[in-house]
């Protein structure tokens, strides 16, 4: 996935699921399913998805390396050691696994919480027709549409030491030095977080654009008539009519955000400084460049019980549970 | 005096808009302005203390097909991803039928199952992945890591529980009682697919394959572990010029630049194109309903 860019439309599934359940038509439920339409997905899903995490179970508790992966069954079983090891020690190169648990878990709220207001307010601007809108709407979709590589290519060059353009002008403006060292050292978290905003906030654009498009003009005229100003309308109409795609767009946000390896593997390369190593980098490093592959299937599993928690929510939101 | 008041109100919000939109047009294209200047400066201007280069390399464009072997990169990655997109498309087509129109034990299950999947961090996917094609190697002695269809299946992986959910919400839009007419009419099930539903369903395959086909595009994880150099794609071939800088050589920052721009905007363009159906899918799955 890249990691950013599918959301919109899986999220749209949120309300369909609980349309499509109890209205299926009366005809079609007396005939069988054409279960054949169904069985080339359900096969290679379970090839492609479910045989290989369980192997990433098993090997989560082996000692996995490269000399004992051609012989895979007979890598030495070491129970829940991997598991303590990813507290512990972490790969040889960069940041600990629990340290890059916190670097996660920092990058993902702070970019969550960065985009939102961005993207409410890029949504607000084009909202009404004006001249020109379609052009801007589609300028508004660039950063997003960019493959993610691109984008991490872009923030490499504008952090460069000294001559970058983010160097250029903070030292112009006397803001800091043209030596910030961004792509380096404790700095690069910040470095990551800023390109992740700039490449991300389309996402709530265009989420909150969907939902703009549900609101009824008939309450913003009723308001318009008790005298309700522009401000006063956002927040007791705009806002709370937001509310259910807002949390959709927040949890699938910080879910992506957590997963994110592209951005900072591009733009630091392996192994990052301790502050930037995200979970999904480090697993990356301990796995293909240490060969300590059941550490990294350890680590690995550790992020999926932390992506469970906000899964947990977006799952919740969907309403599975309402159909039957 | 409410039509006056309504008009002075109407003109104060133009121009926040109008200001807004600005700044949001600096905050976009000046990164990216930055980039298509690089791209156009001679190496060893790179990094010199003028803004603007003394000429413009406009051979930067020529040479980084020299440098990189950059139209096989392309040519992989139009492949892997064209594909990838495709099959993905197809496969969960016929998924998201049965699950969109019929009730069945474990179709719940089904559902959640396609939902976790797409939470499962991808990093966690290739190292089992990576496993299975070396056991796999071994046992029938025939090289599976590097080929076209062994990337293109592990991009599946995500590409087609995604597509499933993508199709699953565009079926939920097409009114069941079009197929029960064909079926009281004395179609067969294939034909009422064939003829109602798939022209029916042909916007929603289209975002389906776009959006199959970004993310396979997009990919750097499975790409810089799963493909040989002879099926590198464009995202590996980037990272070539990156990583002969970190062992200690020159990079060639124009080249570069002008390499990512290629890369980057057919892709941008192909999504404003279908821009519309992509909005429409959004505003149609989402917010009715």
């Amino acid at each position: 996935m890249r990691e950013t860019q599918v959301e919109p439309i899986t999220s749209s599934a949120a309300n369909t699921v609980s349309r499509v359940g109890p209205g299926v038509g009366k005809l079609q439920k007396r005939n069988s399913p054409p279960y054949w339409m169904m069985f080339p997905a359900l096969l290679l899903l379970i090839i492609i998805v479910v045989a290989p995490f369980l192997v990433a179970v098993y090997t989560s508790f082996t000692k996995l390396d490269q000399y004992t992966i051609a012989n895979w069954t007979h890598a030495p079983f070491v129970g829940w050691k991997n598991y303590v090891n990813a507290f512990t020690q972490g790969n040889a190169l960069g940041a600990s696994a629990i340290q890059s648990v916190w670097v996660s878990i920092a990058f993902s709220l702070l970019t969550t919480i960065g985009i939102t207001p961005i993207g409410i307010i890029a949504a607000l601007l084009v909202n009404k027709p004006f001249r020109g809108q379609r052009w801007v709407r589609a300028m508004f979709l660039i950063p997003y549409v960019m493959p993610i590589f691109v984008n991490a290519i872009t923030w490499r060059l504008l952090f460069m030491n000294g001559w970058g353009l983010i160097d250029r002008i903070l030292s112009a403006l006397h803001l800091a030095s043209k030596n910030t060292f961004w792509l380096i050292g404790p700095h690069s978290f910040w470095a990551m977080v800023i390109a992740d905003i700039w490449s991300s906030w389309p996402f709530v654009y265009l989420m909150v654009l969907a939902g703009l498009q549900g609101i009824s003009d008939d309450l913003y005229e009723s308001a318009h008539m008790d005298g309700a100003t522009p401000i006063r309308c956002f927040f007791s109409i705009t806002l709370p009519s937001l509310r259910p795609i807002l949390g959709l767009a927040l949890l699938l946000s910080t879910l992506n955000h957590f997963n994110n390896f592209t951005l900072p593997f591009i733009m630091f390369g392996t192994p990052p400084a301790p502050q930037a190593d995200v979970l999904p980098l480090n697993v990356y490093v301990t796995s293909f460049q240490t060969f300590n592959f059941g550490l990294g299937a350890a680590m690995s599993l550790l992020t999926l019980v932390l992506m469970m928690i906000p899964a947990f929510f977006y799952i919740r939101m969907l309403r599975l549970g309402e159909e039957s | 005096m409410p039509a006056k008041r309504l008009t002075s109100q109407r003109g104060v919000w133009n121009k926040l808009r109008a200001i807004g939109i600005c700044i949001f047009a600096i905050m976009i294209l000046l990164p990216i302005s930055y980039v298509i200047l690089i791209s156009i400066t001679p190496d060893s201007e790179v990094g010199s203390g003028s803004l603007l280069p003394t000429h413009f390399a406009w051979n930067n464009y020529v040479q980084m097909w020299q440098t990189v072997n950059l139209a096989q990169n392309i040519q992989n990655s139009i492949i892997i991803s064209a594909f990838t997109g495709i099959l993905s498309t197809i496969i969960a087509l016929g998924a998201a039928y049965v699950l969109a129109r019929f009730q069945f034990r474990g179709r719940k299950t089904f559902l959640l199952s396609l939902i976790t999947m797409q939470t499962i961090p991808q990093v966690m996917m290739l190292l089992p992945l990576f496993v299975i094609l070396v056991i796999i190697q071994n046992a029938i002695n025939v090289h599976l890591v590097g080929q076209y269809y062994t990337v293109i299946i592990t991009y599946m992986t995500f590409a087609l529980p995604f597509a499933c959910w993508l199709l699953l919400s565009y079926m939920a839009n097409i009114p069941v009682e079009l197929e029960e007419a064909g079926l009281v009419d004395g179609c067969t099930r294939w034909q009422v697919v064939r003829h109602i539903v798939f022209p029916l369903m042909l916007p929603g395959m289209v975002v389906s394959f776009v959006f199959s086909f970004l993310l396979a595009w997009s990919d750097v994880l499975f790409a810089s572990v799963l493909t040989s150099p002879a099926t590198h794609t464009v995202a590996v071939g980037l990272q070539a010029y990156i990583a002969s800088g970190e062992a200690g050589g020159d990079v060639y920052w124009g080249q570069l630049m002008a390499a990512s721009l290629t890369s980057g905007l057919p892709i941008v363009i192909i999504f404003l194109f279908f821009q519309k159906y992509i909005m429409g899918g959004l505003a149609s799955g989402a917010v009715k309903g």
